[in-house]
């Protein structure tokens, strides 16, 4: 499947490859090269879009191992980012502990604030699982609001990364260490995909009962799912926050959590690919709806006041029902078919 | 001993008010199994709309709120006939998503339309306020507490005697045994939530009279799911039940307990009960336990 014409595999290492051919290899160093050159001819803002894109797509990969791979509707993403980003900032803040000491931290935090509210999922699903993520969302919001570690509603300043000497105080610098994360993410959760517990995930999504019966345990792999989507939400938080260098709450509103369901469902749920390119397609929009609605703006004067604020989520909202109704299965889907396309071309068949 | 009463009186006719709300989700999950997500931006965008026809227009409420209802009639329409019925069949996670979709978009519309999202709602009755024992309150929250229950009296009765009531009822129960019956079952959906948006809409401008218009409609309207999961959720007495028990745990504990804890308690208390609700009893009080074959 997708391999191209007169490749066979004799062995299981050949059957087992992610890159088959000399082409791949070719391709993918390829876009190694192109992404850890990008700060050379990048500005300074394209660069800070990149970043960006590098964190949520490491939050959209934890969303989609819980959501895509094993079915368990979270609408509390922001919360657990939220989660990472606070507990990184205290630590490097308050207790001035090292960046590494605080991202990982900021993971294993996110993880066991997952496993908490991902208890409920044992007993429940689909809606009721969603209503409880909802809950969890409000619950750490207000949680972090309030506890005076946090700052509170004055928010908190973060300082640089850093790595023994090594200060990431720079867009260029930091979006070395954001990519290589999301390179290292990219690969766990393509590899997750086939390993035993990937299998057991999309075996639970499918139908629980009847995995329940061929031996899965629900009880181990769902709360493992929990973590393992709110470990990179915490990572992703925590990126976040030394980037921006100042964490408040309001950051983390229930409108990006519901974003984060929409990049995944754009992206393709249950694929590698697919919230890389929901990621893509949801941040580039807003950055062009913020070039374009002004300019509109400045056009149509007779427009309500609202009109740049507004159009936004407008257009997200129909944007996620288009692609749910037209293409559920997403960007990914479409990928692969423009690719099974491409290789037969020109012939249909 | 004061306060109590008063903590009770506001929070009973609140929780009449989140009723409704649950009232509007139960009536389209009993009907299509769909979870509506959306209410809270559905509460949101006809509160506005109201405040749209009555104060910035000008109407008088008479004229103002049969237009309110029409626009929820056509706004229940247009989400199941365009959203909706495309996907019908289509797994639980797309039903869910494409709510959540429906409020993004509604909750952008509003900010477009009304970008200041701050007002005061002038209700229609006297401002002198009652009293009740030692407590006072508005008369919005009497007023709400009189509709709410008349407006489940109604519907109570809807369900139970009118031909569409039975088949929105039959619907619920087996949607194939009703379809070989003759029951046009997309029309059933689009009813449900015609209905709801209706219920949701009358549920926000109660609410607004009360607490005025903000983007807290959204939470108000979320906050309503602690109603449903509570009461169950496919139970309208579950919601009637569980409504006051909502607002008197928010009022009552967010008054004795935000002493004790942080400020703004009161708002995140019906989120810690939904989860305590989960935990102990999944499917509420009134709940049908939902018991499952391969």
């Amino acid at each position: 499947m997708g391999l191209p014409c007169g490749t066979h595999n004799y062995t299981y290492a050949q059957d087992m490859a992610i890159m088959r051919t000399k082409t791949h290899w070719t391709l993918l160093i390829a876009l190694f090269i192109l992404l850890f050159t990008l700060p050379l001819y990048s500005g300074g803002y394209w660069l800070s879009v990149a970043n960006l894109i590098g964190i949520t797509v490491i939050a959209a990969i934890g969303l989609n191992i819980l959501t895509g791979y094993c079915g368990q509707l979270s609408i509390g993403h922001a919360g657990f980012i939220a989660v990472g980003a606070f507990t990184s900032a205290v630590l490097t803040n308050v207790f001035e502990l090292p960046f590494l000491v605080g991202l990982i931290s900021a993971g294993f935090m996110a993880g066991f604030v997952g496993l908490l509210f991902g208890i409920p999922s044992l007993k429940v699903k689909g809606f009721y699982l969603a209503i409880a993520t909802i809950a969890a969302q409000f619950i750490i919001l207000w949680v972090i609001n309030h506890m005076k570690i946090t700052g509170g509603f004055n928010g908190i300043a973060v300082p640089y990364a850093s790595i023994g000497g090594l200060v990431f105080d720079s867009e260029a610098s930091m979006f070395y260490l954001i990519m290589v994360i999301v390179v290292m993410c990219t690969f766990f959760a393509k590899n997750l995909a086939r390993t035993r517990i990937g299998r057991a995930f999309v075996a639970i999504r499918d139908n629980d009962l009847a995995a329940e019966v061929m031996g899965i345990t629900l009880f181990y792999y769902k709360l493992l799912a929990f973590f393992i989507g709110c470990f990179l939400a915490g990572i992703a938080g925590s990126l976040m926050a030394h980037w921006i260098g100042f964490m408040n709450a309001e950051q983390f509103s229930l409108m990006e959590s519901i974003l984060y369901i929409g990049i995944i469902i754009i992206g393709g749920l249950g694929t590698t690919l697919g919230p890389i390119l929901g990621v893509i397609f949801i941040r580039l929009l807003q950055q062009g709806m913020m070039f374009v609605a002004p300019t509109i703006e400045g056009i149509f004067p007779a427009l309500p006041a609202g009109f740049a604020t507004g159009i936004a989520p407008m257009l997200f909202g129909l944007i996620i029902i288009l692609f749910l109704i037209l293409e559920p299965r997403g960007l990914a889907h479409r990928w692969m078919l423009f690719k099974a396309a491409y290789r037969l071309w020109p012939f249909s068949y | 001993m004061a306060e109590f009463l008063q903590y009770t009186v506001t929070g009973v006719t609140v929780g009449m008010v989140y009723a409704l709300i649950g009232l509007s989700f139960a009536l389209i999950w009993k009907s299509s199994g769909v979870a509506n997500l959306a209410l809270g931006g559905l509460v949101l965008i006809f509160s506005w709309f109201t405040y749209g026809m009555t104060v910035q227009i000008g109407l008088p409420y008479w004229l103002g709120l049969p237009l309110v209802i029409i626009f929820a009639l056509a706004v229940g329409w247009l989400i199941e006939r365009f959203a909706l019925r495309p996907l019908i069949a289509q797994p639980i996670l797309s039903l869910i998503t494409v709510t959540l979709g429906i409020f993004y978009f509604l909750e952008g519309l509003t900010v477009f339309i009304w970008p200041w999202m701050v007002d005061a709602l002038p209700p229609p009755f006297p401002p002198e306020p009652l009293h009740i024992g030692t407590a006072v309150v508005t008369q919005a929250y009497v007023w709400a507490a009189i509709v709410s229950l008349v407006l489940f009296g109604l519907l109570t009765l809807y369900f139970k005697y009118h031909k569409m009531g039975i088949a929105m009822r039959a619907t619920a129960d087996d949607q194939f045994a009703v379809q070989a019956c003759g029951i046009p079952v997309t029309r059933i959906f689009s009813t449900s939530w015609m209905f709801a948006c209706v219920v949701a809409a009358i549920a926000g401008v109660l609410i607004s009279w009360i607490g005025g218009l903000s983007m807290g409609l959204v939470e108000t309207g979320l906050k309503s799911f602690s109603v449903v999961i509570l009461g169950g959720l496919d139970s309208f007495i579950g919601c009637i039940v569980a409504g006051p028990i909502i607002g008197l745990a928010e009022n009552v504990g967010g008054g004795y307990l935000t002493p004790l804890t942080w400020a703004g308690l009161k708002g995140v208390i019906p989120y810690i009960i939904i989860i305590i609700v989960l935990f102990l009893k999944p499917y509420g009080l009134f709940g049908e336990v939902r018991i499952e074959r391969i």
